[in-house]
């Protein structure tokens, strides 16, 4: 058999891997539902309990700690980067262990690919699915309660791409560690959670307590989130938030050079001890 | 060189025993200075019990599982230095169907790994047609896998081997849960793959399909071979016994035991064929066997097994195998 190889052969290997995860996504649309429902239902849910608990007072305390009455935009925003965190555990995180338990990672791992190949393949399709549930959420709160907001839109979603490659560097970190310790789900219930909590993803990070806003900083999601309602909300350029960018842009380095470091080093030792066969 | 070459392969794993907290480690020797080659053009059969190391050596083989010690080679390419290269010269099946993804099409599953091993766009259309065609599936080709039947998927999983041409093939119970026209298609596939001269290593339950199939068969108990050659070459070491097959309720290791204790009897092995209804299966290797049977029958009747059954059989790699353990393959 003639076979293609060097970057067209790699190509060939990331474009299969994207259509298959593509097919799956649109065969199965059950998940992709849910990551494009939780963001409204999560801010109604928010929205309610602020006003239980705010009474009459609740908008302008809001207003008073994040400088904007728009509660609807400021929530859906934070709710819109979860859900993409969300996708990128739920899905890179948990793909290769997924995979050992329905007994086709062994298959993937038999053929010659480089084995991070197939990690950057599915974090392809999560682009393109994070992506379209940014574009669908974000996009419809906006037509409804800023239209015309293009350029703030555009902006937002460029602020989205840069945030994405330290995010899915964190997806490949998770990827090994799931390989190794097993139990996906209680895995990324518990990291999803905690991503909810300290990026400000529904109040401001400032309100936590000083220790807490240290690990809100190293997570890439915090400035995505923070920056993106500047834009949005203060009309704040993206050349203004230079600072907060480089910073993103630091992670995106380092996160994905410990998330390879450490895929390698377990995929050795998987390699050591069998874990791969073991569903 | 062979395309295959194996060289003192050996694999021990860690595994921790015991309660919480004070768990011991303790090291598992699953495979123990494994050697052999397989020639282009030969099949060699592995055959040994769950646990033996088959697949041990099999993952081995196609770079899953990195050797303790020792290496082996795959047209030239070494498993601990090149598994890459390994990769691109072995066309793999493992056992069972959980190896497709059950909501791509049978087609579209063959497309992907494809992909995966770098086939040429314009010549992977006329591959996957050719194999969808020989396994029978070409009607079938654009439902999703998941409304397979087991057969179907196990010859799917079979074509993915043979999507890349490489020069040695690895099926590791190709035929398990296949009805026998399924298995006999894959056996002739099998047989023809050997003719056009691919070195395949073929592990199996089945005695007699390793039997018909394989030129050389190594028997693994333990992780080491203890006994190897051709399959004729094998039988023959046995054949100076007559090889008893009693079958009957209420058989046990204890009785297998106690008949060891009669003079003319070289090995039992005693195996479950129904473990719900207790009914077993007795196969005794003894120097005459018609003149011991009598005392035989006497004394399982007086150890309260009810026999249903018996007969005096050719011996086959079976026997070899409880010739050199002890124990029945099927244990």
């Amino acid at each position: 058999m003639r076979t293609v190889s060097g970057i067209s052969g790699t190509l060939s290997v990331l474009t299969a891997i994207f259509w298959k995860g593509i097919k799956h996504y649109i065969r199965y649309p059950g998940s992709l539902l849910i990551y494009l429902m939780l963001p409204f239902l999560f801010t109604l849910l928010i929205f309610g309990m602020g006003r239980f608990i705010g009474g009459a007072n609740a908008a302008v305390n809001f207003a008073t700690r994040t400088g904007t009455t728009n509660v609807v935009v400021y929530e859906m925003l934070g709710g819109a980067v979860w859900m993409t965190s969300w996708v990128v555990v739920e899905d890179v995180g948990v793909a290769l262990r997924d995979e050992q338990m329905k007994g086709t990672l062994e298959q993937n791992f038999l053929a010659p690919v480089n084995r991070f190949t197939l990690l950057v393949g599915i974090s392809l399709t999560d682009i393109a699915i994070t992506t379209a549930i940014f574009l669908i959420v974000v996009g419809a709160t906006l037509a409804f309660t800023m239209p015309g907001a293009y350029l703030a839109f555009f902006q937002a979603f460029l602020m989205l791409l840069i945030g994405l490659i330290p995010l899915f560097g964190m997806g490949f970190l998770f990827s090994g560690f799931v390989i190794k310790f097993k139990e996906p789900y209680i895995f990324t219930q518990m990291v999803n959670l905690i991503f909810g909590t300290l990026t400000g993803t529904y109040y401001p990070v400032t309100i936590l307590p000083y220790w807490v806003q240290f690990l809100s900083g190293i997570l890439p999601q915090t400035y995505v989130i923070s920056n993106m309602r500047q834009i949005i909300l203060a009309n704040q350029s993206l050349v203004s938030l230079y600072g907060s960018i480089f910073i993103l842009l630091a992670l995106a380095l380092v996160y994905p050079t410990i998330g390879y470091t450490v895929f390698k080093k377990l995929e050795r030792d998987a390699g050591v001890t069998g874990e791969l066969s073991k569903y | 060189m062979d395309p295959v070459e194996v060289r003192a392969l050996s694999k021990s794993f860690t595994t921790k025993e015991g309660p919480i907290l004070r768990k011991k480690r303790k090291s598992l020797v699953a495979a123990d200075g494994i050697s052999f080659s397989v020639p282009k053009g030969q099949i060699y059969g592995l055959l040994g019990p769950n646990g033996a190391g088959k697949t041990t050596t099999i993952k081995m083989l196609c770079t899953l599982i990195t050797p303790t010690s020792g290496d082996a080679f795959i047209n030239g390419y070494s498993i601990v230095e090149e598994p890459q290269k390994v990769r691109e010269n072995l066309g793999v099946m493992l056992t069972g169907e959980r190896t497709l993804y059950w909501k791509l099409t049978g087609r579209e599953n063959l497309e992907y790994f494809a992909a995966l091993y770098h086939l040429q766009h314009s010549d992977t259309k006329k591959r996957i047609d050719y194999l969808l065609q020989l396994l029978g599936l070409s009607d079938r080709k654009d439902t999703v896998v998941e409304n397979y039947s087991t057969g179907m998927r196990i010859r799917l999983s079979f074509a993915k081997a043979l999507l890349n041409e490489a020069p040695v093939l690895l099926f590791d119970e190709p035929t398990a849960s296949l009805d026998p026209q399924s298995s006999r298609l894959i056996r002739d596939i099998i047989r023809d793959l050997k003719k056009d001269g691919y070195a395949i290593i073929l592990t199996t339950h089945n005695m007699d399909e390793a039997d018909v199939l394989s030129d050389r068969v190594a028997i693994i108990d333990h992780g080491r071979i203890v006994r190897y050659g051709s399959p004729s070459e094998l039988k023959e070491k046995v054949k100076r016994n007559d090889v008893i097959e009693i079958e009957g309720h209420n058989l046990s290791d204890q009785t297998a035991d106690a008949l060891q204790s009669f003079s003319e009897i070289s090995k039992v092995a005693v195996s479950a064929i129904d473990s719900n209804d207790n009914v077993g299966l007795l196969r005794i290797h003894a120097e005459k066997g018609k003149e011991v049977l009598p005392k035989l029958l006497e004394f399982l009747v007086r150890k309260q097994v009810s026999i249903t059954k018996v007969s005096f059989i050719e011996p086959t790699l079976e026997d070899v195998f409880i010739a050199e353990t002890g124990r029945s393959l099927r244990d």
